[in-house]
């Protein structure tokens, strides 16, 4: 196997795991498949994919830059690969943007919702209207294979200038609004990484990184397909990436200083060292050393250098997109492993179509012998269907297909089946029966168990008909439902009570047995009195007899069922219309009922964790 | 405009309002999850209630909490709406700030762009929304009062004209003198919002910055997006002319005697 | 036990299921794909369609075909291949586990009738695998995976039979259940890549067949190098 052929086995079981989550992201949702949050809306898929991979594609406007406007007509030989790594990469960009927005069906709303005020309107429009730009300026190349579309491609080569211009115009605008994306958010985004002139700072990066990105595809491509490094061409744009460097971080710096945030840079905090890292390895770096012309023309600095600079700027894309943003919205999010294989499945696919594209058109001056041309090619035989197929037109496709097919089927097999469908809920713990009926869950997920009674779920639930109601022999549903699956109505009835409140884990701990009767249905129903654990819900003497003390919740009762009665007593009490009024008692509420220990309010989940006693020893008395 | 103004010092921290607003809307239940933040607010929760600690001296009547009632601020000229692409979000003349659920594509800028995190998403859902507080729209066209409003049992939360209500809060304050801070949450930041809040307690708390500013965050886009028709056609001229000039002159170097002719 | 049960049930039921899947969708359009460059390549391009057709069908629905020499093992597979679908496809304890995994349903077989098809699949896919050992034509004909299938593929409705009567080893259903599962998960995985592939390819290889004979002359001289049979007559 060469080079050409391992990367590209590598890439299609990159792609194949990455069809098999993204299949996963489209069916269950951004919830159960990424980390993504309220409070970091944008991960992975914006900061990488969408801002860094538009700033990666920089090479096409560019290069033609270069060419056609500044007429350096040295640089031709790599205009079309440079077009098509820019063509390439926006489309990637896109198909990311498929997978990271929620309604992905919707994207074309843009065409005919307009809101000209937002920045992202126009770089929507921008990426639609530049992809189509760069697919006309590289499709004359496909267009030469045949004769037939002959008239066709002179059609748009004649209009190759204006397509160049228009390319430019609209690159130097969706670049720079990028930046601009970031501007209504000065409150969340750190001082180091914001500034007015963010739009001007991600359009000379992108020059820089464009510049950079046409470098690494040639040395990469070169090193694969064991073609001539341009090292004369590399080393000229290398040179110029130092001009374009030095301004950026001139301005960039002089702005930091103007806004009085220089003393950031070296406070310690994770934010300056992330920016230390930044504008070291991605900007000072690589400009003293293609400022050295010995390393601009040896072909490992150039490496160095170029892979530097894309790994600064990218990381400056993350950074901005919302990394440095964590330490103020107090969240810490990662991308969870299935959003890093989507990323990396994206990509994969792009250089996989890239290295079709270089071996079926001209998009070299001197292609690339086809790597999978073997000289001593065999008609191949067909052992399922016992026939002789000749030689195949791709050859490796059985090879490909198959590292496709089982990379596929291995992230189908470790996609968490069951986890996945309870959507960012941790899964129920349960304990194994010992040796008897009682099983233990823990359905709030808090370290207390509660006895389930098998025995006695399966009577109450129609005998030898019911064991498909709860256990699935394909999917162990059993270890993973809670028990609100079928215990709808806890929720459903007590939505005021806070049914969560009183024994999720942010709030109390009590295990179902402690409100509802033991052996009975878990309904509202079932549940104790409010006032057998709330023993001051009426105070000493109090004339009031709650004749429905089933309420669901404190809340409610004083609110909904006590108030109304009151009102109801009012008409008939002469005097006591003023009860009616929780104002009139919350006046003389004496302060101990709003500490936080105290059972009025001590368990809603803002409060200290108040451990409800009882539930250690519930556990051992059910053993 | 609508508005509705919190006198932070008279929250009981009942959550009449909380369950209201479910009932008002017809939120589902909301079982806890990994993605939601800390404080209370969710897709299915557009209304929440954050209990502060007081300092023992500023306690007054022995109250050790207080409790302020979180939900989107409406802001005048809100963040949210500025940048959503395809205006699923929008002001109404009212000043509520709502949701077009047939426009939005999920981009999810909106939850980004807002300078007090209100924006929720349904990340549960296959087809997800985003969710946030919208001043009972419906029920404020009818010329009702918003839920929470309506049922909060000391009048705590009040709605009203934004005018009238910024009044009556400085009223408030003029007329207890030493008992509120001298300043109506809401009536400039970010350009000003619709909620407004009188406290005895400092709210910085309820945005990600604690001194959030006058200027309203659609004008820090506004100037970037104003230069946008200015910045393509002048690198398209700039480019064009660089062109013609590099043209030229490498015409002039091929033939020095006739540098008029065009080949 | 339990956890090689939950291993069963869960990933490497997925994994495999996926192989299969994917397995066969890609050998049919790897197929198809190889018919089309064998047409392309095809010296004689006067192509009996309606002829191939005709034979496929004929061996889709082998009523016909089912009593030419061998009368006996034609009724034999045939009968063996009625209860080999139709039981995992419609048996009413499968179809649940779709219906809780995928929220599908589908028709159900009544109990009585699968366990009759499942007798039956076991008795007659022994009655095959006797066939194959005991006749010397057919064990000369035969290779090692096609005297092996018929036996493997019975294991899973052994233990099936096994684990839906539980009257007959009620110790040992969680054994039973795992032996089920894990049989029928290696055929799941070695399916798409042994000659049980037939069950997606059959309708194709009658035209297939007819195509690949259709070459240009020149390329039966590499075909019979590569085959090793140089001089032998097609």
């Amino acid at each position: 196997m060469n080079r050409v052929q391992a990367a590209k086995s590598i890439l299609w079981v990159v792609v194949g795991f990455a069809a098999a989550v993204g299949i996963t992201r489209m069916i269950y949702g951004l919830g159960a498949t990424t980390n993504l949050n309220d409070a970091t809306p944008w991960g992975l898929w914006i900061g990488f994919d969408v801002m860094a991979g538009v700033a990666l594609a920089a090479g096409g406007f560019v290069i033609t830059a270069i060419v056609y406007i500044m007429k350096r007509e040295e640089f031709r030989p790599i205009v079309k690969p440079a077009v098509l790594t820019a063509f390439l990469g926006y489309i990637a960009v896109i198909i990311s943007l498929l997978f990271d927005l929620g309604l992905p069906w919707n994207i074309w709303h843009m065409l005919i919702f307009w809101n000209p005020h937002s920045p992202l309107f126009e770089v929507g429009w921008c990426v639609m209207l530049y992809t189509t730009v760069l697919l006309l300026e590289f499709s004359p190349v496909p267009l030469e294979a045949s004769s037939r579309y002959a008239k066709i491609r002179t059609f748009l080569l004649r209009f190759r200038f204006p397509l160049v211009m228009l390319g430019i115009m609209l690159s130097t605008l969706h670049q720079s609004s990028l930046g601009s994306l970031f501007l209504i958010m000065p409150y969340k985004s750190y001082p180091l990484w914001y500034s007015d002139i963010l739009p001007i700072l991600f359009f000379i990066s992108a020059v820089a990184l464009g510049l950079m990105m046409i470098t690494l595809e040639s040395l990469v491509t070169s090193h694969l397909y064991r073609r001539q490094v341009e090292t004369e061409l590399l080393s000229k744009l290398a040179r110029a990436s130092v001009w374009v460097l030095s301004i950026y971080v001139l301005t960039k710096l002089t702005e930091i200083v103007i806004a009085g945030e220089s003393s950031l840079i070296f406070n310690g905090s994770w934010e300056s060292i992330l920016f230390i890292v930044e504008i070291t390895i991605g900007v000072l770096a690589p400009i003293v050393i293609f400022s050295i012309p010995q390393f601009r023309r040896s072909q490992k600095w150039l490496w160095a250098g170029s892979v530097m600079v894309v790994f600064g700027m990218v990381f400056n894309r993350i950074n901005v997109g919302g990394l440095t943003m964590m330490g103020i919205t107090g969240d810490s999010y990662f991308p969870s492993w299935m959003e890093i294989s989507i990323s990396a499945g994206v990509v994969s696919a792009a250089v996989l179509v890239f290295f079709f594209a270089v071996e079926r058109f001209h998009v070299w001056e001197t292609p690339p012998r086809h790597p999978e041309a073997e000289p001593t090619s065999r008609p191949r035989f067909d052992r399922v269907s016992q026939v002789w197929l000749g030689a195949p037109s791709v050859a490796g496709r059985t090879k490909y297909s198959l590292a496709f097919l089982f990379s596929f089927a291995v992230a189908v097999a470790i996609v968490p089946g069951n986890e996945i469908q309870s959507k960012g809920a941790v899964t129920v713990p349960t304990m194994p029966a010992r040796g008897g009926d009682t099983l233990f869950i823990d359905g709030n997920r808090d370290l207390y168990g509660v006895a389930f009674k098998h025995e006695m779920h399966i009577s109450q639930n129609g005998q030898k008909q019911s064991c498909v109601l709860c256990h699935h022999m394909n999917i162990p549903m059993d270890k993973q439902s809670g028990c609100y699956r079928c215990h709808k109505s806890m929720y459903q009835e007590s939505d005021a009570f806070g049914h969560q409140w009183h024994s999720s884990p942010r709030g109390g701990n009590i295990a179902c047995v402690q409100c509802h009767e033991d052996g009975r249905e878990r309904t509202a129903a079932s549940a104790k009195k409010c006032d057998n654990c709330h023993r001051d819900l009426l105070p000493d003497g109090a004339r009031i007899k709650h004749e429905r003390n089933i309420a669901p919740s404190y809340v409610d009762a004083m609110h909904r069922l006590c108030v109304d009665c009151h009102k109801e007593k009012a008409l008939t009490l002469e005097g006591k219309g003023d009860l009616a009024r929780c104002a009139r008692c919350h006046e003389t509420v004496p302060p101990e009922y709003m500490s936080p220990g105290a059972p009025l309010l001590g368990n809603r989940p803002y409060f200290n964790r108040v451990m409800m006693p009882g539930a250690e020893s519930l556990l051992k008395a059910d053993d | 405009m609508k508005a509705i103004l919190t006198d932070v010092t008279k929250c009981i921290g009942c959550l009449e309002c909380v369950s209201a607003c479910k009932s008002a809307n017809r939120l589902p239940m909301d079982i806890p999850r990994l993605w939601q933040k800390n404080d209370g607010l969710s897709a299915y929760n557009w209304t929440s209630i954050l209990p502060k600690p007081l300092l023992p001296e500023t306690g007054n009547g022995g109250q050790r909490f207080r409790y302020i009632r979180k939900q989107c601020r409406h802001c005048l000229e809100p963040a949210c709406a500025s940048a959503c692409p395809v205006g699923a979000l929008h002001q109404t003349t009212l000043g509520a700030v709502v949701y077009d659920s047939d426009k939005c594509l999920g981009c999810r800028y909106c939850m980004m762009a807002c300078p007090y995190g209100i924006p929720r998403y349904d990340w549960e859902s296959p087809v997800p929304y985003v969710r946030k507080c919208i001043l009972c729209f419906e029920r404020i066209s009818e010329g009702k009062e918003p839920a929470c409003t309506e049922v909060c049992p000391t009048k705590a939360t009040i709605f009203g004209e934004r005018e009238a209500l910024i009044q009556e809060a400085h009223e408030r304050i003029k007329s207890n003198q030493g008992k509120y801070i001298n300043k109506v949450f809401g009536e400039h930041e970010v350009g000003g919002t619709s909620v407004l809040y009188i406290s005895d307690i400092d709210l910085d708390f309820l945005a990600y910055k604690s001194n959030l500013g006058t200027r309203p965050l659609p004008q820090t886009t506004a100037a970037a997006m104003k230069s946008v028709p200015v910045a393509f056609v002048g690198m398209g001229a700039f480019m064009y002319g660089l062109h013609w000039i590099i043209k030229r002159r490498s015409e002039r170097q091929e033939n020095p005697e006739k540098p008029e002719e065009k080949v | 036990m339990q956890t090689l049960l939950e291993l069963a049930q869960g990933p490497l039921f997925r994994l495999t299921f996926a192989i299969m899947a994917l397995g066969l969708l890609r050998i049919l359009i790897l197929d198809i794909w190889g018919a089309v460059e064998a047409y392309r390549k095809a010296g004689d391009k006067n192509i009996p369609w309606g002829q191939a057709f005709r034979k496929s069908l004929a061996w889709l629905f082998p009523v016909g075909k089912a009593f030419g020499s061998r009368p006996v093992y034609s009724l034999f597979s045939i009968l063996f291949h009625i209860g080999l679908i139709l039981v995992p496809l419609f048996l009413f304890a499968h179809v649940e586990l779709w219906k809780s995994g995928i929220g599908l349903g589908w028709v159900t077989l009544p109990k009585d009738w699968a366990d009759y098809l499942t007798l039956s699949t076991i008795i007659f896919g022994l009655a095959l695998f006797i066939g194959r050992v005991a006749f010397r034509a057919s064990s000369f004909l035969s290779r090692k995976q096609d005297i092996i299938w018929p036996l493997a593929l019975i294991v899973p409705f052994i233990t099936g039979y096994i684990c839906a009567n539980t009257g007959i080893a009620p110790a040992g259903y969680q054994f039973f259940m795992l032996i089920h599962i894990l049989s029928a998960e290696l055929i799941f995985a070695l399916l798409p890549f042994t000659k049980i592939a037939h069950c997606v390819l059959m309708p194709l290889s009658q035209f297939v067949a007819t195509l690949a004979w259709r070459f240009p002359p020149d390329t039966d001289e590499p075909v019979a190098i590569s085959l090793n049979k140089k001089g032998v007559p097609v």
